[in-house]
Formats: structure tokens, sequence, C-alpha cells
């Protein structure tokens, strides 16, 4: 990426005189290099308000003693002329681009070959300069947010502020900041840059502050925040508060095609990509007819999520919005899904607290089951806060939370009563959770009864569809030892299982993913 | 401007922390209710800099310091000097119901936070003057708040174009100072200098704030990161007994609740324990706030309960665990389920419901040992010999203790798994004998810790 600074010269400026390069030798036979550099656009301090002419290009013109072409006066003029003044582009500004355009056409030599009357004036060029730098700053900074998530890196900060300043540069008064510090050392007097300075001692003086005395801190303390400070450009730099990221309000999408696969935006949308609401609920019927025919989970969810994406950015927030994020997160919870369902299920959190439509209810109760999956206390203890007196009373809401309280109270028969008679699709949720329940209990049943108890019994406690899957899960976990077959059928002989289960169960309890992405 | 600035001497002078940490507080001492405002009219934007520059750095008078720190401290004077313009101005429009905009002052403290920042890594602040990150980074927090109340309309840039994030959007600024207090503890933690003169003094009243700030924006895990990088220091740092009782007694108070929201009670209950008796005489409130998790730790991990003449100082909390208390004591398995219903919206907002539940067991616990203890004893082999209780028990005798005062009756099954789990939690011993439908009790201890 350019140095923001370079940003705007990047078009303008011959390579040769790019202005980052060192000041030239006392020797240096160009005139008008001196101008450029004490230029209020070199550095902006001289330039006040009140003085809104203090170097125009006129007394530049003895000076150098150049007979400066017919065009160049004109275009100079019109420059000034004030019905081509722009009301956004501050004249100090315009001075100073006009200066560049100038100097860089003398040095090259090409002040006669240049087409002086249908070159753009210098505020049109700083117009169109802010225009085309606009996007990729927005840009920078819409990434820098993205990845702030957690914390900011002050460095980048700082990366920002200056370039946010390079954007309206000199458009404060005092803007010494957002010039680079090379230019710093350009600027004490008409002639510093005529002085080569060893590289070291450049390096000193573009510390601002240098009073060592020493007061209480250790050297080695005091010369590491030195070294430091040569590289976040001195204490001086109006570190502006973290730039206000541009505005990305919603965009309104004019895309007419119904499918679209899913990409990760880094920058804001391109409106002709984004499909309008009347399309998206196209889309949705479409989507529908295809899940039902192909139920290729790949494809739907790729779709879902571009729809998802384009509603974000569109900042649509309606039933329709609900709507595909239920299907999805419906969806998503039949295939096991279960990292998608609980991005569908956060939003849908925030949706139905707006209160615009959906089933609340249904939904509500699957967050209660996925956190009892993930066992994610905090977050159960918040979904219990948010409840109502009214939705505990809701079947699906009431149904989790008594299976919450069951496992809460080790209550194992209560909770595969439970299970056998769960509402909507909570049981893809419990069947995530079910095995390790099912340990939990054969380890409790296994201490606790004694000598043994009929398989039967095993099933029907714990949920099973009949004596063979009840004897299968236990013949998973190594338990086949434990089974006995006696003159009424089948028996479990608890009293020697010992730490069978116990260490099965441990393990399945240690294995919640919290995040549950698969 | 000439309080603030004369307080700031004298305190720079005498090299007290806390007072120079004082004269950048928001909020004027009672004896000068005027403070501020005399101080911001004192001067205008466009010179407050020249004159504290001219006052801080130019006055003879002054306390003698090197040019770049003087030159950080008139900055931050600066910055604090805006602050408080903005805030006089949210105030005055609070007062007429204007829209007041707590936004700006936290945009106005949050840059009195940088410069101060700045202050250190940049202008050599020497580490005695940390009490004023203690100031600044407090009420950062607090007009965080005051500002995300005040935006609840407004409209933030968008970060992620997949999903909408309203979470990170209702508390946007409170995050933002999350994120600058995490800038102000590594600028703490990272200070390399000798430890009688480094930032980490400051460390553990900044990340007592950290822990204020992630458990008001309910991402208490963060926590956990800050004491994974303090761990990652251990030998460096000075020892949590050598900081002042304030900072100790707090943090250990986090690090309680936190493992006790994580279910590691007995680790919970050793740092409440160390904080409870750190604590302050004197501080009720804290004492109050200590107990609301100590006491369902300590039910938990010793099966005990909170005496009446521990709680008689806290009314609140006599409300909240008395009359769960008694119930448990009772083994009244119904008056605890109600005593929970109706507490519950006070227990989930302080997070002990899920713990405080768990007090059924016990509730439990205590009712079968009344079943056992009502079930008398053996018929005497040889007159003389000492009595000993029925250990047989039918399990039909526990069914109908624990629906006393239900209106159904537990079906076996239920009973069954209920007293199956008193055996698997070591809080009845014996086993189940499923054929004769009876519970064989061992003959001694067959309630743990109880006495039978």
């Amino acid at each position: 990426m350019n140095a923001p600074w370079g940003i705007p010269h990047s078009q303008m400026v011959a390579p040769g005189t790019a202005p980052h390069y060192p000041p030239p030798p006392a020797y240096t036979p160009v005139v008008v290099r001196q101008t450029f550099t004490t230029g209020p656009y070199a550095m902006g301090q001289q330039v006040s308000p009140t003085q809104p002419q203090p170097i125009t290009v006129e007394p530049m013109e003895p000076k150098k003693k150049i007979d400066w072409p017919q065009p160049v006066r004109d275009y100079v003029q019109r420059s000034f002329d004030p019905c081509n003044v722009l009301p956004d582009v501050p004249r100090h500004e315009m001075e100073a681009k006009l200066k560049h355009t100038i100097s860089v056409a003398t040095d090259s030599n090409s002040l006669d070959t240049i087409d002086w009357a249908n070159i753009p004036l210098p505020q049109q060029m700083i117009r169109l300069e802010k225009v085309q730098a606009a996007p990729a700053w927005i840009q920078e900074s819409v990434n820098v947010h993205i990845n702030g998530n957690g914390q900011i890196n002050p460095a980048r900060e700082h990366l920002i502020s200056k370039k946010r300043t390079s954007q309206d540069l000199d458009r404060d008064d005092n803007e010494s900041v957002s010039t680079p510090p090379w230019r710093n050392t350009n600027n004490r007097n008409g002639f510093e840059d005529r002085i080569t300075y060893p590289a070291n001692r450049i390096d000193k003086r573009q510390q601002p502050f240098q009073d060592d005395a020493s007061k209480g801190t250790s050297k080695f303390q005091k010369n590491l925040e030195k070294r430091q400070r040569r590289f976040d450009g001195g204490y001086k730099s109006t570190y502006k508060v973290s730039p206000e990221p541009a505005a990305t309000g919603p965009v309104v999408g004019t895309s007419q095609t119904l499918e679209k696969r899913y990409f990760r935006l880094t920058a804001p949308p391109i409106p002709s990509q984004v499909r309008p609401d009347p399309i998206l609920r196209q889309t949705l019927e479409l989507l529908k007819k295809k899940w039902k025919k192909e139920g290729n989970y790949s494809y739907i969810c790729d779709q879902f999520k571009s729809m998802r994406q384009d509603l974000t950015v569109q900042r649509i927030k309606n039933e329709f919005t609900v709507t595909v994020y239920e299907i999805h997160g419906r969806i998503a919870l039949e295939k096991g899904d279960i990292g998608e369902y609980n991005q569908c299920q956060t939003q849908l959190k925030a949706l139905y607290d707006q209160k615009v439509g959906g089933n609340p209810v249904e939904f509500k109760a699957y967050r209660i089951l996925y956190f009892i999956h993930t066992s994610n206390r905090t977050a159960l203890n918040d979904v219990l806060a948010d409840l109502t007196t009214a939705e505990k009373e809701e079947k699906a809401i009431k149904h989790a939370l008594n299976v919450r309280s069951a496992l809460a109270l080790g209550n194992y028969h209560r909770f595969f009563r439970l299970y056998l008679d769960t509402p909507n699709m909570g049981a893809y949720l419990m069947d995530m959770f079910v095995v390790r329940e099912r340990l939990s209990a054969l380890s409790n049943m296994c201490k606790a009864y004694k000598p043994d108890v009929k398989l039967r019994f095993v099933t029907e406690e714990l949920g099973f569809e009949s004596d063979g899957d009840a004897a299968q899960f236990i013949y998973d976990y190594n338990g086949q030892h434990l089974l006995e077959e006696k003159e009424d059928g089948l028996r479990f002989l608890t009293g020697k299982a010992g730490q069978t289960f116990e260490s099965a169960k441990i393990q399945a309890f240690k294995k919640v993913d919290i995040k549950g992405q698969i | 401007m000439d309080s603030v600035i004369q307080d700031f001497r004298k305190a720079y002078s005498a090299g007290d922390g806390y007072g120079l940490a004082q004269t950048l507080s928001p909020i004027p001492p009672s004896s000068q209710s005027e403070r501020l405002q005399k101080f911001f009219q004192s001067t205008n934007y466009a010179s407050a800099q020249k004159e504290f520059r001219n006052q801080i750095l130019y006055d003879n008078s002054g306390p003698k310091m090197p040019m770049d720190e003087g030159n950080g401290w008139v900055e931050v004077y600066t910055a604090y000097w805006k602050a408080i313009g903005e805030i006089l101005s949210a105030e005055a429009a609070a007062q007429s119901n204007a829209r007041s905009s707590w936004t700006k002052v936290y945009d106005a403290w949050k840059e009195l936070t940088n410069v101060l920042h700045r202050g250190y890594s940049n202008c050599g602040f020497e580490a005695w003057t940390v009490p004023c990150f203690y100031v600044v980074g407090k009420y950062l927090r607090i007009f965080a708040i005051k500002a995300d109340e005040d935006a609840a309309t407004s409209t933030t840039t968008m970060t992620n174009f997949d999903d909408f994030n309203p979470e990170a959007e209702r508390n946007e600024k409170l995050e933002d100072a999350a994120r600058q207090l995490n800038r102000i503890f590594n600028l703490c933690l990272s200070d390399r200098a000798p430890l009688e003169e480094s930032r980490k003094w400051g460390i553990y009243n900044i990340i007592n704030l950290l822990f204020k700030t992630y458990f008001k924006l309910n991402s208490i895990s963060l926590s956990k990161n800050i004491l994974k990088a303090v761990r990652a220091y251990t030998g460096d740092m000075p020892v949590l007994e050598s900081f002042p009782l304030a900072h100790q007694v707090t943090f250990k108070y986090y690090v309680g609740v936190i493992n006790f929201l994580e279910e590691s009670y007995v680790e919970a209950e050793k740092n409440l324990t160390e904080a409870w008796n750190l604590c302050h005489k004197d501080s009720v409130r804290n004492k109050e706030l200590i107990l609301t998790y100590l006491i369902p730790c300590h039910l938990l991990t010793t099966h005990t309960l909170p005496t009446q003449a521990l709680l008689s100082p806290y009314p609140r909390l006599q409300s909240l665990f008395l009359p769960l208390s008694r119930c448990i004591k009772k083994g009244d398995l119904s008056g605890f389920d109600a005593a929970l219903v109706a507490g519950e919206d006070e227990f989930v907002k302080r997070r002990i419901y899920l713990t405080l539940e768990r007090g059924r067991d016990v509730t439990l616990r205590n009712l079968l040992r009344k079943v056992f203890l009502a079930n008398g004893f053996e018929e005497a082999k040889e007159p003389g010999a000492p009595q000993v209780r029925k250990s047989r028990i039918p399990i039909a005798a526990f069914g109908t203790a624990i629906s006393i005062d239900s209106k159904e009756t537990m079906d076996n099954d239920e009973v069954e798994c209920l007293l199956a789990n008193m055996v698997y939690k070591n809080l009845m011993k014996g086993y189940i004998s499923r054929p004769y439908g009876m519970v064989v009790l061992n003959k001694k201890g067959a309630f743990p810790g109880t006495g039978v």
C-alpha cells in the first residue's frame, strides 16, 4: 500500500522528484526546488487565514529569473479567478498544488510542452485526488475495524490517524503533524535544505524533545522509550482519536439474479451485486424448492449465507429477515451444522428482541438446549434472566427449562422422559448431548444399584428404542462382560461395573466444543 | 485554572501520586463545588495550551521537571480542560432537559486517557504518578456507560457484513473503553524498569477496572486472558501481598467470582475467603458482595448454611438466603422449590441461581435422613445391647417423604433415580436393591457428616 501522503502525488510527480528523497546538497543548482520546500504546501504553518497570500506565484518570478511563458501566466491567473474557486478546496492547498505543478513542469523542462490551457486547474486536481483517494482509505479503516474486534494495535491506530490527516492535508493550521518527519528537518529556514547532515544527526533532530535530565527513571527505561519514540513519530503527533471509519451506511441493491455464491466481504458492498428485498423473497422460494428436491446442504448453506449478507448490508430487519434466519437455522440443525445454527440463533435473538415476528418460542427453546449442549452456564444464566414469566409457560420453552433443571439435579429419569417428548426440532439438539447423559446415568446406576438390574430397566430409564440398542450402547463402551442371561431375561451387572462408564463419561463431558463448529 | 495547577504543583513537588491523580478528577471536591467551572472558564480553546505551558514549564515558582515531561503534562491538562468543557456542557444540557452528549464527553475523556498514556510511553512520566490512571481509567468506564446509554439510537458503522452485531452496537463505547484499559494494562505490565520505580505497581488497580468492565460487558471469559498474562509475568512482578489492600481485596473478589462462575468452587472459596478476611471491617457493601458468592460456595463445598449472626448486618443477604436456608435445614423439598422460584429473578441477576439450585441435593439428603431416623431401631437381639437403626428401608417410604406437599406422587423409578443420585454424590452411603424394592444403608455413617 502506498504511504498515504504518497497518494496525492503519485500521479503528478515524476519519479526523480518524489518528495521523500533526501534534501539536495548545497551545490544543487536547481533553484525552483527551494520554493517547493519553503512553500506553504511543504509546511503549511506559515499560512494563516489572515494572510491569504503570503507567497503567491507572482513574487516568485523575479527571484527565479525565469521567463514564464504566457500560457503559464494565464493558467495562474485562472487558478485565482474567483469564479473558479471551489468551496471545498482551501486556498492555501490550491496554491501549493499550483506551485507544485509548475515546479514539476519546470524540473522536467516541460513548461513549454504542457497544454496549459487544457489541463485541470489545481483546485480541480485536488478535488479529483480526494475522490480517488477516498475509497482506498475507507477500505483501510474498515479492515482495521474488523481486525480490531479485540484490541486495536496502537501502532496501527496511529497509522490510520495519520492517514486521515493526509486526506485533508493542511486543512488545519498547525499541521506539523501531517507533515512527514523528513520535511520537518527541511524547514527550519530557507537554507536548511542546502546543508547535508550525516544520517544519524538527522535522526536526532527529528525528536521534538531532547531534554535528557532523567529524574527517577532508569536510564535503560529512558533509552528504551526514546527508541520507541523514534518509531512513532514523536510525541507531538496529534494522535487523533481513532478515526471514525467511513460510514458504510446501508446500500440498496440492484442485482436481479436469484442465486449468488457467498463471498466474504472485506470492502463495502457494491450495489449491483446485492439483491434487494423483492428478489431475495424470490430467492428464498427457489431455495426452499431446491432444498426439498435436491437436499444439497453445502449448496443451500452457501446460498443462505449470501442471502443473510445481502440482508445485512441493506439493513433489512423485518419478518422476512427472521424467516430467512429461521429456515437456515432449522436446516443447519437438521444437518447437525451447529456452528451455522449458532450464528442464526444469535441473529434471531436480536431480531426477536425487536419484535419483528417469527417463532420466538421455538427458537428460544432451541437456544436453551444449545447452551445445555455447550455447557455454557453463563449463557444459561442470561437466558433465564431474559425470559418473561409468560414465556416460561410456553410449551417448548418449558420443556427446555425442564430439561435443564433435570440435568442440573441429575434426574436422568425425568431427562429421558423429556427427551422422548421433545417439541419441534429440539431432538436434533438433544441428540448431541444424549450420549454423554446416558453415560452419566449409567455410571450413576452402577454405583447405586446392587447387584444388578434388568436390561429392560436400563432401556426404559435411558430412553433407548429397544433392549438391543441399550445392549449395543453398553457394548460400545466395553461393558460386554456386564450383561448376563438369566431365567427372566438379560441382566445388567451394575455391581461389577466399577469405573467402566465413569471414565467414558468424563471424556464425553470434556469434549464439548464450545464454538460448536464442525 | 489556578487551583488545579496549584494542586498539580503541590502534588508533583511532594511526589504525591494520589494527590496528583485527584487533580484529574471530573468530580470537584465538596469544599470547592465551583472548581471545575472556574477552571474551565479561566481560559479558552485558543490559549489553553499556551497558558498551561506557561504555568507548568516556564513559571519559576513551580517544580522543575524535564522539558519533555513538562510538555507531556501540558498536553494532559489541555486534554483535561477540554474534557471538563464537555462534561460541563453535558451536565448543563441534562439539567435543562436538552439532549446531552455523553458521547462527546467520552471521546474527550478518551483523548485525555491517550495523552496520559503517551506521557508514560513517550515523555518519561514516572511510576509514582501512576494513580492518575486509576482516576482517569475509572471515569473512562463510567463515561463509556453513560455514552452507550444515550447513544441507544446512534447509527454505528457496519463492521461485519455477514450478520448484524447487536451486542457490539449496544456497548460500543464500553467495548472501546475496555480496549483503552487494556492498553494501560499492557503499559503497566510490560514496564521493564526496576521494581522500585516500575509502573507494575499500578497493575492490579487497572486489572480490577478491566474485570469490572468485562463483567458489565458480559464477556467474563476475557478476564481469563488477563489472568493468563499476569501469570506469565509472575517472576517479574511484586507479590500480590505487597500491593495496597484495596487492590488485593477487589482482585481476589473478582478471581473468586470468576472461579465461582466456572464451578471451580474450591478455588472460588479460597479466593473469596481471602478477600473476606482482608476486607475492611466497615466496607459493608463489599463484604455483602463477597458473601453473596461465598455463601453458595460454602453450601456446595461443605454443606453448611450461614448463621443468623453472620447475616444479621446484611438485611439484603437475609432476604436472599434465609428462606432457602430454612427449607434446606428442614429438608422441605417443596418449600425449597417455592423459595427458589420466588427468588429466581434476584438469584439470576446475581448469577447464583444455578449454584443455589444444587442446594436441593442437601435438602433431599436432610429429608432422607429424617426418614432414616423415623424408621426406628432393629429389635434388640439381646437385652442391653446398643440400639442399631434399621438400615433396610423400603423405597416407597422415601417416595412418600419426597411427595409430601406435592400434588402428585412421584413414581418409583424417579424416586430410585433421586436415591441413586444421593449415593452417587456420596451424600448417602448404601445401595439400592431393585428386586426387593429396598435401600440398604451402611450401618455406620449412612449420611456422612451428619452424625448418623
